[in-house]
């Protein structure tokens, strides 16, 4: 180890151990310098993506300014009132049919963070380079991961997944160039060993056998542990043990999901490893996204909480139904109904990473201040398809940019480009220009 | 919207971005997209205000709903809606002066004391980025089915050119730029280009289609006839445009209607309303003149009065601007009540049905 040979501790520390892990550090007293000004707080971001729109009339804040009663959607939410912004009137056109028929899934999806129209084809995909890629690319050096990619469902890459759509466009969020899309990370277990492992692939008989024989990874990095727990304050040594104590919760969570795994329904379309239950198999993701947010190994991603058109039942809510088949409700009260409750049980699960990255102390501030969480959807209302008023929310406060606890509503046709613009910007990617964009948005609307 | 690619290409789509808060003609523009396309001579894409103004804009939005309804407060909640159905308006923090007669119609009162006319404009965030709206609307039109036609500032159009990727957009998708604006071959300062005299030069000399300029005197030469509106109107009792056109001056008057002459011409360039001036270059004087120079590279004309056809255009013009508005769904919403009752009498209930959906179910 190098840290402790000075008074500071170097922001990108990791706790390292023999052949395998390599644990990044959250941020600790002990990396500011006494005299020294301290090191800039990294802004995180990620885009926190769910399918089939959203029931509006549940989602929407009736009034323009500071929060009131939040509708039922957003009521899972109710604890973060002061941490998010919802915003209104963000449309993304290429989504639209432009000629090009059918399909409204396959081009949400595709064009959510690229901004343009896809090619409508199942064969020469072509899209264009993410704006979380963008990010990426600018800043990536300065973290172990320049990106993260995480889904929850299908990962299909070819095939039509809509109306002459390759699958290619619903079950990516992140391009890195116009035709090659970064597929996400499915199952929990390779996020962890993408995370702190070597970074090995292994097949799933050779996971079952580490899984079986394996000690906590943490067992590997202890002899590291101590000695950087010696030169530590207390408050350093508390947030440590709290950190450490997060990644064995991890790795508790991810031994029962594989032993669970066992008994999935051999029906059903998931990699070894994955929960059966959407709400575990999120809260893995989600905690190890938090995880590396917190010990800065990345400060982008992107989260495909399931594929757009997707038509996954919710068994863990007592509806059997698909989801995509329940918002073309065509107005049947049961069925919109459904929509409702499976759109609160994902602002619900969303709630609970909320409160992971709240509860990451950093400096004075969190890591969800210091982060920029955007969580929607590429259509307002599923059974319509309207691409526009997309519901958005923007939680976080960005590094202290945002000023939250605000509905805002921007003028109608309002390119949705014209976050992805603003939210570069404040990662340090200056553009004159992404996608349909018109401008950045109003920066007094959002201070 | 359009047809798929590669069907046959519907009437040509027109978008209209005109100055209602000062123009009585921009306003029966509107009307009379609303003829061409209830004989499916043209369709309605966009209806644009030029200058910033609240009332203008509910103007706007009165008279689109009048002809087209509301649209569906569908299930699930009554959002978003079609884009064809936004009225575009320049950002600005400030509206401009609204013209008091057309304003005043916007304060009618039906016989029960109720507002004659409801618009759903409340604030300007019930309004679309004009430059924006245009160039999505664009978008979504065959290459070369559309035209727009300008009856008011060019400030709209010169942030639609600065838009990242909207000049080969245009140039693709639309057929020309109609103007109504200016005079020819020379004449008095216009109003509408002297308030914004850059972005006027900026759309003529930039503007990647040609541009054809129906001039005051055109307009003057051809105007709409005051007779019309007490006689050809009558089918409603209560009318936003013939309101208007009464509360504009006091009855009777021909109103000048150069933008009557720009949309019949954007609808039918090759029908012989008019005479077209050999080709050349217009630009703009610093008081709002236009001064045309001929020349046989130059992409801008402008048309001219045809003796012979005045008589044909009038009765056209009349015909267009008062047709009732054309047979279409059964649409919920705050328009004129004649006019939804006789919408009503005409038309089936409204499609819910979703989208076409090529969602396949999943592998296992």
């Amino acid at each position: 180890m190098s840290f402790v040979t000075g008074r500071s501790i170097p922001r990108r520390t990791f706790l390292r151990g023999m052949g395998t892990a390599a644990i990044g550090l959250p941020f600790l007293d002990a990396m500011s310098p006494a005299f020294a000004a301290a090191p800039k707080t990294p802004v995180r971001l990620a885009f926190m993506y769910v399918p089939n729109g959203i029931d509006m009339k549940h989602w929407n804040i009736e009034q323009e300014g500071a929060f009131g009663e939040f509708p039922r959607v957003m009521k899972p939410l109710e604890a973060f009132k002061n941490d998010m912004l919802q915003i209104g009137n963000l449309t993304h056109n290429s989504g639209r049919a432009l000629l090009d028929g059918a399909g409204d899934h396959g081009r949400c999806a595709g064009s959510y963070l690229t901004g343009i129209q896809v090619k409508k084809t199942t064969v020469d995909i072509k899209a264009s380079v993410s704006c979380d890629q963008i990010i990426a690319n600018h800043i990536g050096n300065d973290t172990r991961f320049a990106s993260l990619e995480l889904g929850m469902d299908d990962s299909r890459q070819a095939g039509d997944c809509d109306s002459g759509y390759s699958c290619a466009y619903t079950n990516n969020l992140a391009w890195r160039s116009e035709t090659q899309p970064l597929p996400p990370i499915l199952d929990p277990r390779a996020l962890f060993e993408r995370l702190f492992g070597d970074g090995a692939v292994l097949s799933p008989e050779e996971k079952a056998r580490q899984a079986r024989y394996r000690r906590s990874i943490l067992d590997f990095v202890m002899s590291d542990t101590h000695t950087l727990q010696t030169s530590l304050g207390p408050t350093d040594k508390r947030k440590l043990d709290e950190y450490l104590s997060s990644i064995r919760e991890v790795e508790r969570q991810l031994e029962k999901a594989e032993r669970e795994s066992v008994v999935i329904d051999p029906g059903m379309p998931k990699p070894y490893g994955v929960p059966p239950d959407f709400g575990e198999h999120f809260k893995l993701l989600s905690g190890m996204l938090a995880i590396a947010f917190q010990a800065d190994l990345t400060r982008v991603a992107t989260f495909l909480m399931t594929r757009e058109g997707t038509s996954r039942s919710y068994r863990e809510i007592g509806i059997s139904d698909g989801h995509h088949p329940c918002t073309h409700h065509q107005g049947k009260p049961d069925l919109m109904e459904k929509v409702t409750r499976i759109n609160e049980y994902h602002t619900a699960q969303l709630a609970g990473f909320l409160t992971t990255l709240k509860s990451m102390k950093e400096g004075d501030s969190n890591v969800l201040d210091n982060s920029m969480i955007v969580y929607g959807a590429g259509l307002s209302d599923g059974n319509r398809h309207l691409h526009e008023d997309l519901p958005t929310l923007l939680i976080g406060r960005g590094g202290g940019y945002f000023k939250p606890g605000r509905r805002i509503i921007y003028r109608k046709e309002t390119p949705m480009c014209n976050l992805h613009l603003t939210l570069m910007d404040r990662m340090g990617v200056h553009l004159d220009n992404f996608g349909d964009a018109s401008s950045p948005l109003d920066p007094a609307s959002l201070t | 919207m359009q047809a798929g690619r590669g069907t046959a290409k519907p009437p040509i789509g027109i978008a209209l971005d005109g100055d209602l808060g000062a123009r009585l003609d921009a306003l029966l523009a509107i009307a009379m997209l609303n003829g061409l396309a209830s004989k499916g001579e043209a369709r309605k894409i966009a209806v644009c205000i030029s200058r910033s103004s609240l009332k203008a804009a509910q103007l706007a939005d009165v008279a689109t709903a009048f002809y087209s309804g509301r649209p569906l407060p569908g299930p699930g909640g009554a959002v978003g809606g079609n884009p064809d159905t936004i009225i575009g308006m320049p950002d600005g923090p400030s509206f401009a002066t609204d013209n008091p007669p057309l304003a005043a119609v916007l304060s009618q009162k039906a016989a029960d004391g109720t507002p004659q006319y409801q618009s759903a404009v409340a604030t300007a965030l019930d309004t679309a980025d004009d430059a924006v709206l245009i160039r999505n609307m664009l978008l979504a039109q065959n290459d070369g089915n559309a035209a727009i036609v300008l009856a008011g500032p060019a400030s709209g159009l010169a942030r639609l050119l600065a838009l990242y990727g909207s000049k080969p957009q245009i140039a693709t998708k639309a057929a020309r730029l109609v103007v109504a604006v200016g005079a020819f071959p020379s004449g008095p300062p216009d109003a509408a280009l002297a308030s914004d005299v850059a972005a006027a030069r900026k759309v003529f000399a930039e503007w990647p289609t040609p541009i054809v300029a129906a001039g005051a005197e055109l307009g003057a030469a051809l105007p709409y006839p005051g007779a019309s509106i007490e006689s050809d109107f009558a089918w409603s009792k209560a009318h936003p445009i013939a309101d208007a056109y009464r509360a504009f001056k006091p009855m009777p008057y021909d109103a000048p209607a150069s933008a009557l002459a720009a949309l019949l011409y954007a609808a039918h360039p090759d029908e012989g309303f008019f005479k077209l001036s050999e080709p050349g270059t217009i630009a703009v004087l610093d008081d709002g003149r236009t001064q045309f120079t001929a020349s046989a590279e130059g992409q801008h004309r402008y048309l001219i009065a045809d003796p012979a056809q005045t008589d044909r255009v009038i009765k056209l013009y009349r015909g267009l601007v008062s047709a009732p508005p054309m047979p279409r769904a059964v649409r919920g919403g705050r328009g004129n009540a004649a006019a939804q009752q006789q919408q009503q009498q005409q038309q089936q209930p409204p499609a819910q049905a979703p989208k076409p959906d090529g969602i396949k179910p999943p592998t296992p």
